[in-house]
């Protein structure tokens, strides 16, 4: 699904974010990435969707070059990818229902779709009977969920995760990842960048770790350390 | 297709209500940039307008002494009406001393010091004459001869004057030019900043958007409308002034209506025409400066 083949991006001269970085993750996998701040994770995810372009190597999503794309053709690669961020990025004026059709809207579903799939989605989260609230109506738990229904509302093939149990208690981390191993459950294949070690040794999934731009570990069923 | 459609709309009136002050603003400089660019046609026009009656009209005035005979008069226009191949015999006028001195109340009616030292009795009489050569120095020619004729005081080619008008006619169109070209620039500017503050203050909204996967053109669209409204409502505004500027001016200039002023008064087809122009130039630069200031955001 994802393969990264040497792949070398550095933001100046002296930071050399990731360094010859090859892996892959096959279809319906759940990859934790981990390491400390500053490793190379978050790159690692920014160029899954083209928000970045390595310098050298290259990046292949579901068979395809993404280096290599127009940038007018970015959009519709991003529409087989959902992202969860730490700040969960909901937009303040808009409620949990608005929040997570804004998603469908912007890629122009009609209104009978998008009235049809949000209350399911909302209902697969556990926050069926909080559409009508605003962000700041809601737990840190319950907003990473909107942020999650917003992610999957589109079914992508691959959920994308940067911290999303960073600003969370350890009880709702856990529910968090409870729901993305459910999603994950449904076929779609999870990337989480995280440095959680809770969570990780929870999970008991595949643990890709990274130190300064390198990969030092790939396990499969692995644990933070 | 319908629903990408109403989303761009609802968003541009949502951004309309959110920024009412710098909206405000953004319309208010286009509006009177525009209305200048529009006055600047208007004042071109006019002068073109002043210049071809000029040039078509009077080009030589002998002016006969105030003490000349009747016989002398009746001489210098027999000699006039014997040249029809240079100038115009129909149109040939002749201005009695009472007449030059209607004229000259009117001429003079801003310089009261000139005007003390005329009276009927010491003011020249005058032959207006049109030309019908085309060649101007045949007309300087017979100029010269009448001003050997006896009863003649002088000779005045209104090419002259036409000259000095043509020259500040030519100053006033570059200045205008100048002045209605920065005018619409600033406006430009204030659009384009306007857009990019409505943008800043919805970057998260944006970067959301690109990331689940709108194209640049959907996220551009509402403030591309956004700008094009706000340059409309501008032009309208500007097309409202002036016509009104338009008005005041041709009710002013018509008390001049047996001068020569009466032709600085531009039809209103032509008013028209220049509000359609307004119109365009405001909606498009309305247009284009929200899309440049648009696509710094979309970079994500």
């Amino acid at each position: 699904m994802i393969r990264l083949e040497n792949v070398t991006k550095s933001y100046s001269t002296e930071v050399t974010a990731l360094r010859d970085v090859s892996f892959e993750i096959a279809k319906g996998e759940f990859v934790f990435l981990v390491g400390p701040s500053g490793s190379g994770k978050s790159t690692l995810l920014r160029l899954m969707n083209r928000q970045e372009v390595p310098e050298k190597g290259s990046v292949w999503v579901a068979g395809k070059n993404i280096n290599d794309l127009p940038e007018s053709k970015v959009p519709f690669l991003r529409r087989s990818m959902g992202n969860i961020f730490q700040d969960y990025k909901l937009l303040l004026n808009k409620t949990v229902f608005e929040n997570v059709a804004f998603a469908l809207e912007v890629i122009g579903r009609p209104r009978h779709v998008i009235r049809q799939q949000v209350p399911a989605v909302l209902e697969l989260v556990g926050l069926a009977d909080k559409g009508d609230r605003f962000p700041h109506q809601l737990s840190g738990g319950e907003q990473q969920r909107v942020s999650i229904a917003r992610a999957f509302v589109n079914r992508p093939l691959i959920l994308l995760a940067d911290e999303p149990t960073g600003n969370l208690d350890p009880g709702t981390g856990e529910g968090i990842m409870r729901l993305l191993d459910r999603i994950n459950s449904t076929g779609t294949t999870v990337v989480m960048a995280t440095h959680d070690t809770r969570v990780v040794n929870m999970m008991r999934r595949r643990v890709v770790q990274l130190d300064r731009g390198v990969i030092v570990r790939d396990q499969e069923r692995g644990v933070y350390d | 297709m319908l629903a990408r459609i109403s989303y761009a709309f609802r968003e541009t009136f949502a951004s309309f209500r959110r920024n009412v002050t710098l909206t405000a603003a953004a319309i208010i400089t286009s509006a009177v940039s525009l209305l200048l660019v529009g006055s600047t046609f208007l004042i071109q026009r006019a002068f073109d307008n002043l210049l071809t009656r000029w040039k078509g009209d009077v080009e030589l005035i002998v002016y006969v002494r105030s003490d000349a005979t009747t016989e002398q008069i009746q001489l210098i226009d027999d000699a006039l009406r014997s040249q029809p191949s240079i100038i115009d015999v129909e149109r040939l006028r002749y201005l009695n001393q009472a007449e030059s001195y209607a004229e000259a109340e009117k001429l003079f009616a801003g310089d009261p010091g000139t005007l003390r030292l005329l009276t009927p009795e010491n003011i020249p009489s005058q032959f207006k004459v049109v030309p019908i050569a085309e060649d101007s120095s045949l007309v300087r020619e017979l100029g010269e001869q009448f001003r050997q004729l006896a009863g003649v005081k002088e000779v005045a080619y209104a090419q002259d004057v036409f000259d000095v008008v043509s020259r500040v006619s030519q100053f006033i169109r570059v200045a205008t030019t100048a002045m209605s070209i920065i005018l619409l620039i600033v406006a430009v500017g204030l659009i384009w900043n306007t857009i990019r503050t409505a943008m800043f203050a919805r970057r998260r909204e944006i970067e959301v958007m690109k990331l689940v996967g709108a194209t640049n053109w959907f996220i551009r669209i509402p403030f591309m409308l956004e700008g094009l409204l706000q340059g409309l409502i501008g032009g309208v505004l500007a097309c409202g002034g002036l016509w009104g500027l338009n008005s005041a001016w041709s009710g002013a200039v018509d008390d001049f209506n047996d001068t020569e002023l009466a032709a600085l008064v531009v039809s209103d087809g032509y008013v028209s025409s220049v509000m359609l122009i307004l119109l365009g130039i405001g909606a498009l630069a309305g247009a284009v400066g929200s899309g440049i200031a648009a696509s710094r955001f979309l970079d994500v």
